[in-house]
């Protein structure tokens, strides 16, 4: 068979047509570039039969345009048009869910009707009489349970089958056997619609644009583009209808389709009397979760668990993140259970592996700092470049210490080896140069290592948040914080995107999809990055460790910060022209809570995470050789030692741009080129501040970075603040950056958000070093003044009477 | 009577929904339209939990009093 055939899952959301779509393609699907929750459509191959693509198009309640998701999905269902639907329908909740069922039948496509959670239906004790609503909606039906795999293949060949069968008979050009719901008048309306629009538009799907027509469906009668003498005629037949009725027409439209859903639901559904009215276990669990004082704490609970989970010491995330840059991305990792003290003759006999790597470490140092010269060696802690352990050595320390040999793993355990030592293995072999080890080492794999030595903690938290999404509670925090956001001009729905933005700044902006109003979704967008994701944890980690020993709560205020500027931004940009107007109404389904599949969490999950390794691949990877490349080059091309990197590219690119930073207390083109680079991703600001220091005093690369500072002014403190701060709060990174373009729907509104949060970050550095170095003696200047009318013009933003 | 002065496991019948187009629209294909039964099954700050059909919708305080409802 050459052509293939398309088939379009469509449903309710909550109706388990995520389940069905990954039963019916198992692993064979095709995602958009950063898919959000279910927002995108999604392409699968079906199961055993090549020729055959599922479509899976967002849940949604209606064709009408509400939401991005009915506006996409109807632009697809009416424009490049499938060949058939399969309709998901909830079986424990059918009248609701027949509404769009209704719709989509009018479209005259061969449709199945597949009823889910069948399992349920009949555990209920109701019954459903498919045969009726067959024949009312003039589609298949089937029964089927998505969550046991029962019936969905049975439905997807059927519809399979219809769609080919109509190819062959019918041809799209024929006026298809549709449902007629609506009342005589209503009816009669409809069929002058249809004769008046007739080649307009595909003969099928005629009388779901006449109904749209009616409607008064600003989009379709635009597109339509009906003869004004026509539209008039036609106004008349809807006013008539209107006054006969007393309603508007939209309103006459969706009463009566559930008019004839309930008189069809009264012949063909028998709902178990004694169910009727009471409460649900959803409904109790409710009575703890929605409580009026216990929720937030509830709420609270949760996300406490969550940061267990992914940056507790000695918690999952922790474990796994140290395996996978110690081990699977670097030299090696011991299989679990294998591990054992060496076994054989020598100086590491006895010993765990660990302790055996630090004797070696410590005799390297010794031997690397009596060949310098010096009294006394040190080892560094290789996160923070903190100084870790010194000690005194001596002729004999240094004899001792050269009799020792790396020790072998191999004698350890287990000894799996790691990527970053495949590579280099690879490379040793090949017998390439230095300078192209350095390039492939250094460059290329140390930036998309760096990234992937994230993916544990990421995993985890989205992990978490996929599990609180399928279970059904993530659409209770978002009906609880509704009334506390609202307030700042987002709606509850933004809070899930600022959830996942702790892990990755990119699905975030990608979840603020969900989002209807337009406002508050443009909004969240916005200020979603501005909670540190999980590369800022990196830089915060380090400046912590370095410049703030003594004030411990350096760190925790950066999330605190990130969230008063989403507050405080959130109330700014409310009484701007571009935000202002009341996000009045919150309409929000609640699913039943039940148990998730691990296979639902799982496509979740990785969804999400796919995004984010890809982007270590597609934009890492080239961004990190060529900042490499800048670094370890002059403009003569000649190829740089460490210590010259003063002559290099990157020096004379830093310097240029200097300028800019000089306000903040790190003017310096150290400070340009690792803020800069930052913008490749952010954790790229500590690899390039550990780089671009290495002529500076100092015996680590954590003291170089002190001394950096230091050399900078008189606080070096403050600088160091203002530093972080800065890469914390401007905009995020340049993947996150085309995402949040790509959100905002125009060049315009994406220069907007880019705009203020670099007008946010440069100003709270401004501010921070500024007055701080005011208070702290330093002085006052023009910079000063600055900073203090930033300061006021942002207070007057923020507590100015908004116009109403 | 607005649907916003029911108090938890009261009963209503739907009269009318207004408020915004875009709104009422959505409300409309949850199934918010004349003649359907709404059950309040909780009630926070005046934003509540309603049991339409077999399913349960969220709506804040600001929606609920654009719905108008009536005894059964």
């Amino acid at each position: 068979m050459s052509k293939s055939v398309k088939i379009a899952l469509a449903g309710n959301p909550n109706s388990g047509k995520t389940t069905l779509f990954n039963a019916l393609t198992g692993s064979e699907q095709y995602v958009g570039n950063w898919p959000g929750v279910t927002v995108e459509k999604k392409d699968g191959i079906l199961a055993g039969h090549k020729e055959v693509i599922i479509q899976d198009l967002p849940g949604i309640y209606s064709l009408s345009p509400y939401s991005i998701e009915e506006k996409v999905s109807r632009r697809f269902l009416v424009e490049e048009g499938p060949d058939a639907i399969l309709n998901i329908v909830d079986g424990t909740n059918i009248e609701r869910n027949l509404y769009f069922s209704t719709q989509l039948a009018e479209l005259g496509l061969p449709m199945v009707m597949a009823v889910n959670m069948m399992d349920v239906v009949k555990k209920n004790g109701d019954k459903i009489d498919f045969e009726k609503i067959a024949k009312s909606l003039r589609c298949e039906v089937v029964g089927i349970s998505a969550l046991k795999n029962e019936g969905g293949m049975e439905a997807a060949e059927k519809v399979v089958e219809m769609a080919k069968k109509s190819v062959v008979e019918k041809g799209p050009g024929k006026l298809p056997d549709v449902p007629h719901v609506f009342s005589g008048s209503v009816e009669h309306a409809i069929a002058h619609i249809e004769e008046s629009i007739q080649g307009k538009v595909p003969l099928r799907s005629i009388r779901w644009y006449a109904i749209k027509v009616f409607e008064r469906d600003r989009e379709i009668i635009k597109k339509l583009d009906i003869g004004v003498g026509e539209m008039k005629h036609i106004e008349e037949h809807i006013r008539d209808c209107e006054k006969e009725l007393g309603d508007d027409a939209e309103s006459i439209i969706t009463s009566q389709r559930y008019e004839f859903i309930k008189k069809l639901m009264d012949k063909s559904l028998a709902l178990n009397e004694n169910r009727k009215g009471k409460a649900t276990l959803s409904d109790k669990i409710d009575k703890f979760v929605t409580h009026r004082i216990l929720a937030l704490p509830i709420f609270i609970l949760s996300l406490c668990a969550m940061w267990f989970l992914a940056v507790a010491e000695n918690g999952p995330g922790t474990v796994l993140t140290d395996w996978a840059n110690d081990g699977f991305l670097a030299d090696g990792w011991h299989l679990p259970f294998t591990t054992h003290e060496c076994r054989e003759e020598g100086k590491y006999k006895g010993m765990e592996f660990e302790d055996a790597q630090g004797e070696f470490a410590k005799a390297e140092a010794t031997v690397a700092a009596w060949e310098a010269g010096e009294k006394k060696a040190s080892i560094e802690d290789e996160e923070t470049g903190e100084i870790a352990e010194e000690w005194d050595i001596d002729e004999a320390a240094y004899n001792a210490a050269k009799e020792f040999e790396e020790p072998d793993p191999g004698q350890f355990g287990v000894w799996v080896p790691g990527l970053g030592a495949l590579i280099t293995d690879a490379l040793d072999r090949a017998g390439v140069n230095d300078t192209v080890k350095s390039l492939v080492v250094d460059g290329a794999w140390g930036g998309v290592a760096t990234v992937l030595g994230f993916v544990p903690v990421i995993f985890i938290v989205f992990l978490f948040l996929a599990f609180l999404e399928d279970c059904g509670y993530m659409a209770r925090v978002a009906f609880i914080m509704d009334r506390l956001l609202r307030r700042f001009g987002l709606s509850g729905k933004s809070f899930i995107p600022m959830l996942v933005g702790k892990g990755c700044g990119v699905p975030a902006v990608m979840a603020a999809r969900a989002i209807e109003n337009e406002r508050a979704r443009r909004m969240t967008v916005i200020l979603a990055t501005f909670v540190p994701c999980g590369a800022k944890t990196v830089i915060i980690a380090m400046f912590a460790a370095l410049f703030f020993r003594e004030q411990w709560y350096v760190a925790a205020m950066m999330d605190v910060v990130g969230i008063a500027i989403i507050i405080l931004g959130g109330i700014a940009l409310k009484k701007t022209r571009f935000f202002a107007g009341e996000a009045s109404s919150f309409v929000l389904e609640l699913p039943a809570y039940h148990m998730p599949t691990v296979s639902g969490v799982w496509h979740h999950t990785w969804n999400r995470l796919k995004g984010y390794i890809l982007k270590a691949g597609l934009v890492i990877f080239p961004a990190c050789v060529f900042l490499w490349f800048i670094m370890h080059f002059d403009w003569s091309l000649n190829l740089l030692a460490d210590e010259e990197i003063e002559k290099s590219i990157l020096h004379d690119l830093g310097s240029w741009i200097a300028w800019i930073f000089e306000p903040l207390g790190f003017g310096s083109w150290q400070g340009a080129a690792a803020s800069v680079s930052a913008e490749i991703a952010k954790e790229q600001a500590t690899a390039t501040l550990k780089l671009v220091t290495v002529g500076m005093e100092g015996v680590s690369s954590g003291a170089h970075i002190q001394n950096f500072f230091a050399a900078l002014g008189d606080f070096p403190k403050l600088a160091a603040l203002s530093f972080m701060m800065f890469n914390l709060f401007v905009p995020p990174c340049m993947v996150a950056i085309a995402v949040t373009f790509r959100e905002m729907g125009s060049q315009k509104w994406g220069w907007f958000a880019i705009g203020f949060q670099l007008f946010v970050g440069y100003v709270l550095a401004l501010s921070v070093y500024r007055l701080g170095v005011l208070f702290a003696g330093g002085g006052f200047g023009i910079w000063t003044a600055v900073a203090i009318l930033a300061d006021l013009f942002c207070l007057w933003m923020i507590f100015r009477p908004s116009k109403q | 009577m607005k649907l916003v002065e029911l108090k938890e496991g009261e009963r209503a019948r739907i009269v009318r929904v207004s408020g915004e187009e875009a709104v009422k629209r959505h409300l409309g294909a949850l199934g918010f339209v004349a003649g359907t039964i709404v059950r309040v099954v909780g009630e926070s700050y005046g934003n509540m939990i309603l049991a339409v059909h077999e399913s349960r919708i969220a709506v804040n305080d600001a929606t609920a009093q654009d719905v108008e409802v009536a005894n059964v």
